[in-house]
């Protein structure tokens, strides 16, 4: 075979090019990607404003509950362990068992949104939003943006339960990962770190 | 399910949980300052790590892939211990 012909047979094979190697559809490789390179610029600019507004961050951190961001940490990880369990259980084939961990992913999902929810309140309650000052603003935004993908990290791992083909499983439970990933890194930024 | 993949999931999640209740115990006591602040973002760098590994299964893939997603890790927690020591180190 000459090269040229070896060339577009490994692209017939490989469409996505190094995207292919890994696990799920590639496309939602690229959302991943995608979607760690804005939280990433967001964390970046979160740190370099709090360097530069020391004093208001620690004033505006000390109002944050970091118990509850621990407990919806805690949620998002056994989340995230079951919707892994989920993909390991249909690669044997069943899909009842695959379905009741996903089943289980997505109701943590939901004890996220309403401790989140319960946190904003809170904090509306306080009469502290978004435009209290420049550590609220970022604060609402970060965690707003984060809650809408647990939003809809919730909605994907519902359609990967109703079509639950190993291949989407893998895909759905990808981005479920992303979102938890993301929060790990988010948690000890705005709650905990001095 | 492989018992192999099966328990090296759980034993991440194990992993994880705990190093969320250490983070939350060194946040919670008082402990601050460059120290307490590197111990947490090392936590939070070893519990992305499990995750990438073990959760979006990373570690079958080629190294490259593995290599750019610990580089983001590390810098997004490098950078926030190092943004966060500027006005301690200022005093």
């Amino acid at each position: 075979m000459d090269p040229a012909t070896a060339a577009n047979a490994a692209q017939e094979d490989r469409p996505w090019g190094a995207l292919s190697d890994l696990p799920g559809h590639p496309m939602m490789w690229v959302l991943i990607l995608t979607e760690v390179v804005t939280f990433g610029l967001l964390f970046l600019t979160f740190a370099v404003t709090k360097a530069v507004h020391s004093d208001l961050f620690a004033a505006g951190q000390a109002q944050l509950d970091p118990v509850l961001g621990g407990i919806n940490t805690l949620v998002l990880i056994t989340s995230g362990w079951l919707a892994a369990l989920a993909v390991e259980v249909r690669s044997t084939g069943q899909r009842g068992a695959a379905r009741l961990q996903l089943g289980g992913a997505m109701a943590l999902g939901l004890v996220f949104i309403v401790i989140k929810v319960a946190e904003y309140a809170a904090k509306a309650q306080a009469g502290i939003g978004l435009e209290t000052d420049t550590f609220f603003t970022l604060y609402f935004l970060l965690t707003g943006f984060h809650l809408l993908h647990v939003v809809l990290g919730i909605v994907i791992l519902a359609a990967v339960a109703l079509s639950d083909s190993i291949e989407n499983l893998k895909t759905g439970t990808a981005f479920w990962h992303m979102v938890d990933l993301v929060w790990v890194v988010m948690y000890p930024l705005v709650y905990l770190i001095g | 399910m492989t018992q192999t993949a099966a328990r090296q999931v759980t034993r991440a999640w194990g992993l994880l949980v705990l190093l969320t209740l250490l983070s939350l115990g060194a946040g919670g006591s008082g402990w601050t300052g460059l120290a307490a602040n590197g111990l947490i973002l090392a936590a939070a760098f070893a519990k992305g790590r499990w995750m990438l590994m073990d959760f979006l299964k990373l570690r079958g893939v080629p190294a490259g892939w593995r290599a750019l997603f610990l580089c983001w890790l590390a810098l997004v927690t490098v950078i926030p211990w190092a943004t966060a020591a500027l006005p301690l180190l200022r005093g």
